[in-house]
């Protein structure tokens, strides 16, 4: 398999295939590229950021050549800001209302679950939270993928969200 | 009951993340669930929620919900009735 696209999201700058495509925020790219996706905004801030990542990687992509596309994620912060979110809404005793809504995203793996039904994707997905940004073991673990389930395409990458200020989406699309 | 419609519509748009939407985008009476909004079941257990906090009503006999929550019509209907705050 080969990697045919890549693309880089931070707070500065979106690069798409080395090529600065943006400077934009998450939603404003939510705006710009892709705008009839309600669900979009019910999404927690890593399962958006990890959303647009894949938009724009697999875009141009029909159905059929996605539907057995497998989907390996991994992080460092799992989904520690929407659980922090979601502590807020039971920490208080007199203002004890669990958020629902907010309790559905307290698992870092959702975000390959919302690509998965945004481009109606059956393959593989898995989501590893790991010490820090490795990219050999992630490459290890994506040739794991290949070996066991062998998908005629892999989304692959590392997608981090802390703060408005501090997140990065970091995929690769390989195809054979 | 037009405050509380418009009251509702507001709190729904807050709750349910209905980006882009404005009061008058929501009919008073079309479904909440399948056409109309769209709205799945998350958001229902969100309205719940919303009713407890925002009126002190908690829907303790789930069969009640389906009725309820058929449109911003008849959840004022039944705030109005219930409503504790």
């Amino acid at each position: 398999m080969n990697i045919i696209s890549e693309i880089k999201i931070s707070p500065e700058s979106v690069f798409l295939n080395g090529t600065l495509i943006s400077s934009k925020g998450i939603t404003e790219l939510y705006r710009e590229y892709v705008g009839n996706y309600p669900k979009f905004f019910k999404m927690d801030s890593l399962c958006k950021l990890g959303f647009i990542a894949a938009e724009l990687l697999l875009r141009d992509f029909s159905i059929e050549e996605k539907e057995d596309c497998a989907i390996v994620l991994f992080n460092e912060s799992s989904s520690l800001i929407t659980d922090r979110n979601y502590e807020n809404t039971i920490i208080d005793p007199e203002n004890y209302f669990p958020s629902p809504a907010l309790f559905v995203y307290t698992l870092a793996n959702i975000v390959t679950g919302e690509i998965a039904i945004r481009h109606k994707i059956f393959g593989e997905t898995s989501f590893y939270v790991t010490d820090e940004y490795d990219e050999s073991y992630m490459e290890s673990i994506v040739r794991n993928t290949v070996l066991t389930s062998s998908p005629s395409m892999i989304l692959y990458g590392w997608v981090d969200y802390k703060t408005e200020n501090d997140y990065l989406a970091s995929f690769k699309l390989m195809k054979n | 009951m037009d405050n509380l419609i418009d009251q509702l519509k507001k709190q729904i748009i807050e709750v349910l993340n209905l980006e882009d939407m404005t009061v008058s985008d929501i009919d008073t009476d079309a479904p909440l669930f399948g056409e109309g909004l769209g709205l799945d079941s998350i958001d229902a257990l969100e309205l719940i929620v919303l009713l407890e906090r925002e009126y002190g009503i908690k829907l303790t006999n789930p069969a009640e919900g389906k009725a309820i929550f058929k449109s911003v019509s008849s959840i004022a209907d039944y705030v109005s009735k219930n409503r504790k705050k």
